[in-house]
């Protein structure tokens, strides 16, 4: 169970860039992971490989002993819509569609809003949005915009976080009260949470940090 | 992804109303300017096939040509025949040769709706003074009712009046204006060389057209005599149930007997092919305006691609698959097209039935008001919907696919 990767490789372009070499990681259910290092280390890299996003270049990632490379293309956006929930630095939320209708957006690619709506609105009252349910997007401020996309991560009760620098875009104040939602999801929903940070005091929330530099990880 | 297609173009409804016009103008034309040509069309064809016998069997007769008797002189295979004059004159019958076998195989055919054979003389009219040339054509009138339409344009009389009793004659209007004759005067007519017989004119009747208002009707032994050839008709009209039919009829019966058989078409074969270049110019007019409208579509919806990437993103992050995000960008194009196509038949339809009512052309006996007709068949509206929808669906799938190839890692590196 877990995350199991193997000797993941990626490189771009020809000549072959190589931005990891050969990572190999076993991060246990219910994991707080922080990913470090400095820019261009590779971290967003690491993160998409193993979320799915992103293909390695060679080498196996396994999410519930399951390797996500070779799932057909229906199993694994199955997969994302059920298991796992994506924070980015920017938001993404679309600008058409209200604050809950965001939320509820993973839930109706298999029509599953009216049973996901009661989650979607305790999410939106417990990140401090309640008022805010009909707003759009541009009617809110950058900290309030991140919550929902958090928000939006966890309506399908997600086991895996995978977070790229979700409170890169904040203030201090907004970015603390990020933290300690993925904190919560971790300690006390029992997900798998990955986040790629450069605050070195938010690194150390996690239960373990692991330090990359020129794609290889630092013992 | 109907639900957020619906949102994307409610949130830009300047450009959705534009595309949207682009449809329904397209859509709009096609439906009144069919309908108008087809409308023109069919009256024309109505005209023809109902004034008119739909199938003519005529006496033959064949102009000679240099070699055209050294058959019957030399045998089935001449060679090398010289004439000193060359043969000139016609080969053939001038009248209709076993007519009672005629009869008989239409009596029998189940597609023959009437038929009515009749005999015409060049005749010479005369009044007092005035001599007019025009044709004379001798009937049956109950018989030649049911083929043509003649006695719906009857002015005065009755057109069944030249059977009552002898020598009673109906003028189309302008032989009688010609004549200077007036009801019931007495007008003699003579047929080549014979000595000229009296006549009573007894009706007049007014087409609208020259050719036939320049004719005149008695009946056919009447005619018979003046012309010196009892019994003798040389040519019987027929009118079928299914007027299409003609072309095929005509060429069957044309192997039976040595008669030449033209259906109405081949006697109108110039209309044809006016009608042909019509319905090619109205085809590439509209496809014109159709693929205007389509490339309305494609570039909006290019544009919307675009400036959608980051949704398109997050959409596949969350677990929307290809056909997700091709339906996405492909129903805003289908939508679009589907309310102009149905708004375009509305409207279309609407100014069609105003065409209608308003007068247009020059009045005639068989269309007093002189309305335009406008065709309203349900041909032309499915053809206008399938053209716009094609249209706008082929606009359309083209973002939606290189919607659907985007992949999010590139999007989400570039933060946007
Ligand atoms: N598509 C690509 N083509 C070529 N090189 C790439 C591509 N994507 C990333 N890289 C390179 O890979 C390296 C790692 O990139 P990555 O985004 O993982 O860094 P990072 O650790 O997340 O940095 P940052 O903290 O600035 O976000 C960088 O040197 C980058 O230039
Ligand atoms: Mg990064």
């Amino acid at each position: 169970m877990g995350i199991i990767a193997k000797n993941i490789n990626k490189s771009f372009g020809t000549p072959p860039v190589h931005v990891l070499s050969d990572i190999s990681l076993d991060i246990k259910d219910g994991e707080f992971i922080s990913l470090t290092g400095r820019s261009g280390a590779g971290k967003s890299t690491l993160l998409y490989v193993l979320s799915s996003l992103d293909d390695p270049t060679s080498g196996s990632v396994e999410i519930a002993d399951r390797d996500i490379t070779q799932m057909s293309s229906d199993e694994l956006y199955r997969f994302r819509n059920q298991k796992m929930g994506f924070v980015f630095q920017f938001h993404y939320l679309i600008a058409e569609l209200t604050a809950i209708q965001n939320i509820l957006l993973p839930a109706m690619k298999f029509n599953e809003e009216v049973i996901r709506r009661p989650r979607a609105e305790m999410l939106l009252e417990q990140f401090g949005l309640k008022e805010k349910i009909n707003r759009y997007p541009r009617q809110l401020s950058g900290g309030e915009q991140q919550r929902l996309a958090i928000a939006r991560s966890l309506v399908m009760e997600p086991k895996y976080l995978f977070a790229d620098e979700p409170t890169g875009s904040l203030d201090t104040t907004n970015a603390e009260s990020v933290m300690n939602i993925l904190q919560d999801c971790s300690r006390k929903q029992g997900m798998t949470v990955i986040m790629v940070t450069h605050d070195p005091d938010f690194s150390k929330l996690a239960d373990r940090q692991i330090r990359l530099a020129d794609g290889r990880i630092v013992p | 992804m109907i639900f957020l297609a619906m949102r994307y173009l409610l949130e830009r409804k300047r450009q959705t109303l534009l595309t949207l016009l682009g449809v329904f103008f397209g859509t709009t034309a096609f439906v009144v300017v069919s309908g108008f040509f087809a409308g023109m069309q069919g009256y024309y064809v109505q005209q023809l096939v109902n004034n008119g016998a739909q199938v003519h069997i005529e006496a033959r007769t064949d102009y000679l040509t240099e070699h055209g008797l050294d058959r019957d002189f030399f045998g089935p295979s001449p060679l090398h025949i010289f004439w000193a004059p060359a043969p000139a004159g016609v080969k053939g019958f001038i009248n209709v040769q076993n007519p009672q076998s005629w009869y008989k195989r239409l009596d029998a055919d189940p597609r023959v709706e009437a038929y009515s054979p009749t005999l015409s003389a060049a005749a010479l009219f005369n009044l007092g003074n005035i001599s007019v040339a025009a044709n004379l054509l001798g009937c049956d009138p109950n018989k030649q009712a049911k083929v043509t339409t003649i006695s719906d344009y009857m002015m005065a009389g009755k057109f069944t009046d030249i059977s009552v009793g002898g020598n009673r004659i109906i003028l189309g209007d302008e032989l009688m204006k010609q004549l200077g004759a007036g009801m019931q005067q007495v007008v003699m007519v003579s047929v080549g060389t014979h000595p000229p017989v009296p006549f009573r004119v007894v009706g007049r009747f007014y087409t609208g057209s020259r050719g036939l208002d320049r004719q005149a009707f008695g009946s056919l032994p009447d005619v018979q005599k003046v012309n010196l050839t009892p019994n003798y008709i040389n040519e019987i009209g027929v009118r079928l149930k299914d007027y299409t039919e003609a072309d095929e009829l005509a060429r069957s019966w044309a192997k039976l007997a040595p008669e030449r058989i033209e259906s109405w078409g081949d006697q109108n074969q110039n209309i044809k092919s006016i009608f042909a270049i019509q319905n090619a110019l109205r085809f590439s007019m509209i496809i014109t305006v159709l693929i205007v409208a389509g490339f309305g579509i494609y570039n909006i919806l290019n544009m919307t691609v675009n400036q959608k990437r980051q949704d398109i993103a997050i959409l596949r992050a969350l677990g929307y698959d290809t056909f997700d995000i091709i339906m996405l960008f492909f129903s805003q194009g289908l939508l679009v097209g589907i309310c102009g196509t149905i708004l375009g038949l509305i409207c279309g339809y609407i100014v069609c039935r105003y065409l209608q009512t308003i007068s247009f052309l020059q009045t005639s006996p068989s269309n007093p008001q002189g309305h335009l007709h406008i065709a309203l068949t349900l041909k032309i509206y499915l053809e206008a919907a399938a053209l716009a929808l094609l249209s706008t669906s082929i606009a359309s799938i083209l973002p939606a696919r290189s919607a659907g190839k985007l992949t999010p890692i590139e999007i989400i590196r570039q933060g946007g």
